[in-house]
């Protein structure tokens, strides 16, 4: 079980969080003001903007908040919102944060199946209903050798498949973005498979460190950041944790990610961070922190070892990379 | 119409202008903060691709001459060959400095085990005997005959700073073949007209 600490530092001392929130408020009452003049019968459209005011008041409530970095200072909110991978944006480090506008949160909907009693299609609303957030404060390691600090807002993965019964033949967890190439413009060109792919194996999904992330800094999720909802794991290289998901499925068989078929050299289904088994083309012994200037050591499984080493005993990590 | 002299001068001119506005470009966003949330990688990745390009448009000087006649091209040869080495030198003590923070160690390190650096060096290295036999003086004594033989260098250089940049890309191959296929295009151009030339 995760050691839970309270924040050495609060968030508020990195980013003045009471102006950010009043700008974001002002913002959000503006648009909805816009669009009430411009189009009253879409606003006031039944069920219409359901989940946002759902996600909103549960923000607004004070989480539990749990410190899971060290004590290591947050990376700021310019710097998570502005270097991203997230290809379906365009490869730049900054194409997400440019064409992030694109991206259509709202309606949005999961459809959980495969393995489990009770399938559907769920609107995010219906996800989210009952589900109790919390503030998390982990590391993120992205492969290419960088990593952050991050306050994610979100809920243990574990408590949603548990309301759905997975069945005994539920062996892996596999997850799919988005796919709307009409306005997510990296997906116009076979960069990678399309819809981006992953997987976990189910105790790793059930772990309690894995989350379903909503929002970040305590705000709902930047489209950047993979809105509405993504997966963070955080023992894992970032590819792991999908954005943008629109379909959770329970199966029986060893799935393939989509950088496992793109690459399967060099990005395996495991994935995790492991400063001592290197990239076929970079070491990952250490690894760059934004904000910070010099490399830190990379630490096994990314600092959460005594949390998840268990779920690999007697793995030859060499080869389950 | 400008005179023949006139014209060459300002060709010179806006050779020294296209190489430089670069720097003045990227010292103006360092400036203000607007090379994102990595300022080094950024550094890196802007001086590779401008050193990289001003190497190809070196060799495109001389089918560019093969086409015009024009004798500006080549006269503007040395200029631009000798900028294309001024921003790879850049780029690699940017590598050095603002991403490895000279960190001797890490530095041989990563030279010894990461090929796509291993490439990187060897075609710099290639361009160090061409900047130092680039001088009029220099290409005398040497006899134009092996000053030439040396100077083909540079499209092994070009060569191999192209696998630098398709090693190192991790998913997004569009620049680097565009990179690919205008070296491939100006390697067979000299073929056709060694060949042409030869009958």
């Amino acid at each position: 079980m995760p050691r839970y600490r309270y924040p050495g530092i609060s968030e508020s001392e990195v980013t003045p969080k009471a102006l950010f929130e009043s700008r974001r408020r002002f913002l959000r009452r503006g648009a909805a003001l816009g669009m009430a003049v411009a189009t009253p019968g879409l606003f006031w459209a039944p069920g219409a903007h359901a989940w946002p005011s759902v996600l909103e008041s549960k923000l607004d409530a004070d989480l539990p908040k749990h410190e899971l970095a060290g004590g290591e200072s947050l990376t700021s909110l310019r710097d998570i919102t502005t270097y991203n991978n997230f290809y379906e944006f365009g490869t730049g480090k900054r194409d997400p944060e440019i064409y992030g506008h694109r991206l259509v949160t709202d309606p949005w909907s999961v459809t959980i199946g495969g393995e489990v009693e009770k399938a559907g299609t769920f609107a995010l609303e219906d996800v989210l209903k009952g589900q109790s957030l919390e503030e998390r404060i982990y590391r993120l390691r992205c492969v290419e050798a960088w990593s952050m600090v991050i306050p994610w807002i979100g809920f243990p993965l574990g408590d949603l498949l548990k309301r759905h019964a997975p069945t005994s033949r539920a062996k892996y967890v596999v997850f799919e973005s988005l796919h709307d190439p009409d306005n997510l413009r990296g997906q116009r060109r076979s960069i990678i498979e399309w819809p981006y792919r992953e997987a976990l194996r189910i105790d790793e999904a059930m772990h309690p460190l894995t989350l379903l992330a909503v929002g970040l800094y305590g705000e709902e999720m930047p489209n950047q950041n993979g809105a509405p909802i993504r997966l963070v794991v955080p023992w894992k290289y970032g590819f792991k944790s999908i954005k943008s998901i629109v379909r959770i499925e329970l199966v029986e068989e060893h799935p393939t990610t989509s950088w496992q078929a793109q690459n399967p050299e060099e990005y395996g289904f495991y994935a995790n961070v492991n400063p001592e088994v290197d990239h076929p083309r970079w070491s990952q012994a250490r690894e760059r922190r934004i904000g910070e200037s010099g490399r830190r050591e990379t630490l096994m499984f990314n600092g959460y070892a005594e949390e998840v080493a268990g779920l690999y005993t007697g793995m030859d990590l060499d080869r389950h990379y | 119409m400008p005179s023949r002299q006139g014209a060459i001068w300002i060709f010179r001119l806006l050779v020294l202008l296209g190489s430089s506005a670069p720097a003045l470009w990227l010292a103006w966003q360092w400036y203000y903060g607007d090379l994102g949330a990595v300022p080094s990688e950024a550094v890196v990745h802007f001086t590779g691709k401008t050193g990289l390009t001003l190497l190809l448009v070196t060799i495109a000087f001389s089918p560019a001459f093969r086409f015009t006649g024009w004798v500006g091209f080549m006269i503007a040869r040395r200029q631009i060959g000798l900028w294309a080495f001024f921003w790879l030198v850049a780029h690699m003590l940017a590598w050095m400095g603002l991403d490895q923070y000279w960190d001797w160690p890490w530095i041989r390190r990563e030279m010894v085990d990461l090929p796509y650096i291993r490439y990187g060096v060897a075609a710099l290295a290639l361009l160090v005997p061409l900047a130092l036999t680039s001088f009029y003086g220099v290409q005398k004594a040497m006899g134009y005959r092996a000053w030439h033989w040396l100077h083909r260098l540079i499209y092994v250089s070009a060569a191999l700073g192209v696998i630098h940049f398709w090693v190192l890309t991790r998913a997004d191959y569009l620049l680097p073949t565009l990179f690919a296929a205008a070296l491939a295009a100006l390697v067979l151009f000299r073929l056709i007209d060694a060949a042409i030339h030869r009958q």
